[in-house]
């Protein structure tokens, strides 16, 4: 439906020209990055469709202020993570009966994934275990080691320095690594407190 | 000791230079700790390689598009207002330049007649238009519009025509679906049409079924569509949009790939 060969900023200039046709493809294109990035960070399909959707809202309230400083897909990646963090402080703020349990942990937050026939115990797993990850090392490791993205951009997506993403990423890999229950021993304490990656005496 | 913590993430990734590497080499000779979170790194990484992505589900982008198609049909209004104004404020002007004209003096028969040329040469270039105009440019292949009076559609019911028009397009459909009375489909063409649904028009697009009926309450056009790659390729999935009958804003729209 949209051709690969036009850029993401083409069709932007399109849609604000009075090109209905644009939008939809700039949605077609990237709705499943989208989707699958609050998916993962919020592990529930039902909130995945809310984010996708409130992230393409805020895109089209916004795209005649993006000016192109950034590429589409950065600005577009910010403002999916902004909606995944936003849905995740509502969470936190929803009274315990809400949420159907009294535990407030997210990795307690029932289903984690959608129950397809094809899924893998594995993926399962991982996807449960991926949100007992605190919520910023989680978002590294789904730009980086999920959807490929490299550190620089996910630096500018999250706007801090890469530094700091590569910090974040290994102490996210390590606290995901034990939420998975691998057996580990002679580990230094916990890894998942904050670091700028300098080294550590 | 000195943990190289830095380096480790580049160098689970295998992106380190060879004397950054070489250092982290030798640190992890005599460092199990810093062993052991790399292999712990090691067995994240293998972990989340299982993660495959999910398809998107229907309905999620749908709101999305309609909003989109409100707000180019919301300002398309405010610069047809403001167009309007601009030509009643150029009407007036030039109503007045015509009374001070004729109070300066008089009618002139010549220019009367000359003036009722341009108009019939007018109407004629504008009958010309509205025939050009008036055939759709859609490529479709469907019987006519399916009135189904009383029949109200949800997100559920729009992927079920999704999923019943595959035997059509695959060619496994035993024989023709019974669409039951049909009707002339213009109106419901160009409303679709207007709605800017990206199907339209595309020649990879064949329109299959077209349907008045309702959607979530509000009276919709429903177009059903099997989509190609393109190339001569056969079709490889069903689109459906539903527009609204009274402006043909896009209510939602789901897609099945075969």
């Amino acid at each position: 439906m949209s051709d690969p060969g036009v850029r993401d900023e083409d069709l932007v200039r399109r849609y604000l020209s009075g090109d209905r046709t644009a939008f939809a493809a700039l949605v077609e294109r990237h709705e499943r990055r989208v989707y699958n990035i609050a998916l993962r960070m919020t592990g529930r399909e039902e909130d995945a469709r809310d984010v996708a959707q409130d992230a393409f809202l805020t895109v089209l309230r916004k795209l005649s202020s993006f000016r192109g400083e950034a590429a589409f897909t950065t600005w577009l990646h910010r403002v999916t993570v902004n909606a995944c963090y936003d849905l995740l402080r509502k969470r936190q703020r929803a009274p315990l009966l809400e949420r159907g349990g009294e535990d407030d942990r997210p990795v307690a937050e029932p289903p984690p994934v959608p129950d397809h026939s094809d899924m893998t115990a594995l993926s399962i797993d991982v996807q449960r275990a991926l949100l007992a990850v605190p919520d910023d090392f989680r978002v590294v490791m789904i730009l980086h080691d999920v959807r490929d993205l490299p550190q620089e951009e996910v630096a500018a997506v999250l706007g801090i320095p890469v530094g700091t993403v590569k910090s974040r990423l290994h102490r996210g890999r390590i606290a995901l690594a034990r939420a998975l229950g691998v057996p580990r021993s002679g580990e230094r304490p916990d890894p998942t407190t904050p670091s700028e990656g300098t080294m550590t005496p | 000791m000195t943990h190289p913590e830095d380096l480790l993430a580049d160098y689970v990734d295998g992106t380190l230079d060879e004397r950054q590497r070489a250092v982290v080499d030798a640190h992890l000779v005599g460092c199990s700790s810093c062993g052991e979170e790399v292999a712990m790194a090691r067995r994240a990484l293998s972990a989340l390689a299982s993660l495959e992505d999910e398809p998107v589900p229907f309905g999620v982008t749908g709101p999305v598009l309609a909003e989109a198609g409100r707000r180019l049909e919301g300002r398309r209004t405010v610069l047809w207002e403001r167009l309007q104004w601009a030509f009643g404020a150029a009407a007036a002007a030039a109503l007045v330049l015509v009374v001070a004209l004729n109070l300066g003096g008089g009618a002139d028969p010549d220019q009367d007649a000359a003036r009722e040329e341009t108009t019939a040469v007018e109407a004629e270039a504008g009958a010309a238009a509205t025939g050009a105009g008036g055939e759709s440019s859609l490529a479709f292949a469907f019987q006519g519009l399916e009135r189904q009076e009383g029949v109200e559609y949800d997100d559920a019911g729009i992927v079920a025509l999704a999923r019943d028009a595959v035997p059509t397009v695959t060619g496994q459909a035993p024989e023709a679906a019974d669409q039951g009375t049909l009707a002339p489909a213009d109106d419901a063409l160009a409303c679709i049409e207007r709605s800017g649904a990206p199907t339209v028009g595309d020649p990879r697009d064949t329109l299959l079924r077209l349907i008045e009926a309702e959607y979530a309450g509000t009276p919709a056009y429903i177009a059903v569509y099997a989509e190609g790659p393109g190339a001569g390729q056969p079709a490889d999935r069903v689109v459906v949009w539903a527009v609204a009958v009274e402006d043909c804003r896009i209510l939602t729209t789901a897609s099945l790939r075969i």
